[in-house]
């Protein structure tokens, strides 16, 4: 038996290629989901309300502190005893999405802190609204420095995604896992998937190096 | 006279494209003062970095006690670019003192004195520690031996870094302008301890200084650069009150105005 | 089974090698950090980009996959490991990519000055690597190291999807057993949280210490 069979290898590649479109779907949903919840946990941090503002914080130091694998059993198979019960996708989405959102609130977080004091003194003196103040003022100075960080959880997220495979989730990963099952032969389709992974994530980062030698220049 | 204790020969230094020493030769001798004063950009640092080895030299060569210091002669006599060996011996004649101290955050003071000649040297811990000790005395910072670095002035961590230079012993000993980047009010307690040291004698000093009364005070002779050349080169008098260059007079006009408006 | 019943069950028989394998693959990405990190610093292109090619291929692809490689494939190229090993194995070399781009950029972070000043003093490149450039830039890795253990910490738990006996596995396997579904995963979030966050919270009084030193 040969250790690695090209036509055993191009034979199955199409196959896990075309399961890849779940693994980005997921990943995109997935990342869509962490940004919104991610603002959403930052502002409510923030809150003037204690209450809030300590709940949200409790959410996200629980979620941050717990394994994602875990956390995808709990929403997968627990959440269904409470008659909520998800299809694979969808709770893999939901469990990428609020696991990845504690740590892109910790960004944006360190994004709004690294603005300028001086910048809200300055619109205060220029009589801007607290919306205003938000909207025209900090967020726009507050993102731009952080944009390489939350492109590089992107990519961290989206080699997270085999993870739902646990979850019978027929991504990349368990595809291959499932023709390895049926051939004997894991050599080809797991090799496969390790440079799939390679070669979607290692351009998009060198992208993101670049970004960031921009941004701070700009900056 | 001896054999200079250090001697520059048709020394070239180029950063990339930009030459900043043009074909030197100088000679400093055994105990001799040198200051160097130059405005900024005119070589002069460089000229001190290459003989304590921060800078590789482009072209030349420099001599330290005979024995050149970027270069080995093999059996041919060529000269061939020194092993790592032999630049470490060769150093060990030069000792610096830096712009910006530079002194080990993580150590105590005496620390930091010690720790190059039980490291480097391998000179037991106790005779090291008696070492440090008595030239922290003649610093005047015995009472800080065991204080970390963060908790001195700018003066007291100058005359630190003087002491932890000095306990190798080196034949020359550079300062880098070592008052510059300090308080107005702490410059004189530095000064004071490198004009002990001058006054002692034996070790040879290469002094670049803004400070051109102390220039004057301390140096037996004093070097005037531009433009990575050696313009002037003389003793103290002759070059601050009689130069004979116009870019000597035209620095040192200069250099008066701003320091008194 | 009460709530405590199933806490109980689920330590007693995985937290053992939760901990065994957090500990082991912890110092292999630490010894592999050190010495990549190092590595990549050297003079030697070649050597540099081994190591370049080595953090981003185990950076670039995904610590599961790289765990199901070990444990499944390599067994065809007569290289058999115990379900432990793999573990330690794929979890060592998957940090210890990260942690090397730690240890790179805790050796760049410190002032170059120091290298001028252990080169004034004559120190050999060994000696000035281990008396003055490590130990300060140990205190800036520091920070980050933590928090790659933490993130270390839970990401055994990938440990059970290659049958080795953890906690997220023994929750498995009692879930199987019990049907306690709810009480099982909630008893299991918890065990992970109450190890992790005390960790967390470390490394924030330790990360205040240090930016308040150096004030």
């Amino acid at each position: 038996m040969k250790i690695w069979n090209w036509n055993y290898a191009f034979d199955i590649l199409p196959e896990i290629i075309s399961a890849l479109w779940v693994t980005i779907t997921a990943t995109v949903v997935g990342f869509g989901l962490a940004l919104i919840l991610g603002l959403l946990w930052t502002i409510l941090i923030r809150s003037d309300s204690k209450i809030v503002s300590s709940i949200a914080g409790g959410i996200v130091t629980f979620v941050r502190n717990t394994p994602i694998l875990v956390q995808l059993f709990f929403i997968f198979y627990v959440f269904p005893e409470f008659g909520i019960s998800l299809e694979p996708f969808v709770a893999g989405v939901l469990g990428l999405g609020l696991h990845y959102s504690t740590y892109l609130s910790e960004v944006f977080r360190s994004g709004i802190e690294s603005v300028d004091p001086g910048q809200w003194e300055v619109a205060t003196a220029l009589n801007f609204t607290k919306r205003k103040t938000w909207t025209r003022i900090i967020l726009p100075q507050a993102f731009p420095p952080v944009l390489p960080v939350i492109g590089n959880y992107f990519i961290t997220m989206f080699k997270e995604t085999p993870l739902l495979s646990a979850i019978t989730l027929v991504e990349i990963l368990q595809t291959a896992k499932n023709i390895g099952a049926g051939t004997f032969r894991y050599t080809e389709p797991f090799t496969i998937v390790g440079v799939l992974f390679l070669v979607l994530s290692y351009p998009a980062s060198l992208l993101l190096r670049n970004l960031e030698n921009k941004i701070s220049e700009k900056y | 006279m001896t054999e200079p204790i250090v001697k520059y020969n048709k020394v070239t230094k180029y950063f990339d494209d930009l030459q900043v020493l043009d074909k030197i030769d100088f000679e400093i001798q055994q105990g001799e003062k040198v200051a160097l004063i130059g405005p900024s950009g005119s070589g002069k640092t460089t000229f001190a970095r290459l003989l304590m080895t921060l800078e590789e030299i482009t072209d030349g060569t420099i001599e330290v006690e005979g024995e050149y210091l970027w270069h080995e002669k093999n059996e041919k006599g060529e000269l061939s670019p020194a092993s790592t060996e032999h630049l470490r011996k060769v150093r060990s004649n030069v000792g610096m003192v830096f712009q910006h101290f530079h002194l080990f955050p993580h150590m105590t003071v005496l620390e930091n004195i010690i720790e190059a000649p039980i490291t480097v040297k391998g000179k037991k811990k106790k005779e090291a520690t008696k070492q440090g000790k008595e030239i922290l005395d003649k610093v005047g910072l015995l009472d800080k031996a065991d204080v970390y670095p963060a908790q001195l002035s700018g003066g007291q961590k100058q005359r630190v870094a003087i002491a932890r230079a000095l306990v190798m012993e080196p034949k020359v000993l550079i300062f880098d302008e070592p008052t510059s980047a300090l308080d107005p009010e702490l410059v004189g307690e530095v000064l004071e301890v490198i004009k002990d040291i001058a006054d002692q004698g034996e070790t040879s000093m290469l002094l670049i200084t803004h400070e051109m009364d102390f220039a004057k005070e301390v140096a037996d002779r004093i070097a005037f650069f531009d433009d990575g050349k050696i313009v002037e080169d003389g003793a103290p008098s002759e070059i601050l009150y009689n130069p004979k260059s116009t870019r000597l007079k035209e620095f040192l006009e200069r250099f008066m105005n701003t320091q008194t408006p | 089974m009460s709530f405590w019943e199933v806490i109980t069950s689920i330590l007693g028989q995985g937290l053992w090698i939760t901990l065994l394998t957090t500990f082991l693959s912890a110092i292999l990405a630490l010894v592999i950090g050190f010495a990549g990190g190092l590595m990549r610093l050297s003079r030697n292109k070649f050597v540099r980009f081994i190591v370049g090619v080595y953090v981003e291929v185990f950076r670039g692809t995904s610590l599961l996959v790289q765990l199901f490689w070990i444990y499944y494939v390599l067994p065809m190229f007569g290289i058999t490991l115990s379900a432990i090993t793999a573990a330690v194995l794929a979890i060592g070399l998957n940090y210890g990519a990260y942690t090397s781009e730690v240890v790179r950029s805790g050796i760049q972070s410190v002032d170059e000055g120091q290298i001028e000043a252990s080169i004034a003093l004559n120190m050999t490149k060994i000696q000035r690597m281990r008396r003055v450039i490590l130990p300060q830039a140990f205190i800036l890795m520091l920070p980050n190291l933590g928090n790659q253990l933490i993130e270390l910490f839970k990401s055994t738990s990938l440990v059970a999807l290659i049958t080795l006996t953890d906690l997220t596995y023994q929750a498995d396997v009692l879930n199987a057993t019990t049907l306690q579904t709810t009480q099982i995963y909630t008893a299991l979030l918890i065990i992970y949280f109450v190890i992790a966050w005390p960790m967390t919270k470390g490394i924030q009084i330790l990360e205040r210490k240090l930016t308040e030193g150096r004030m």
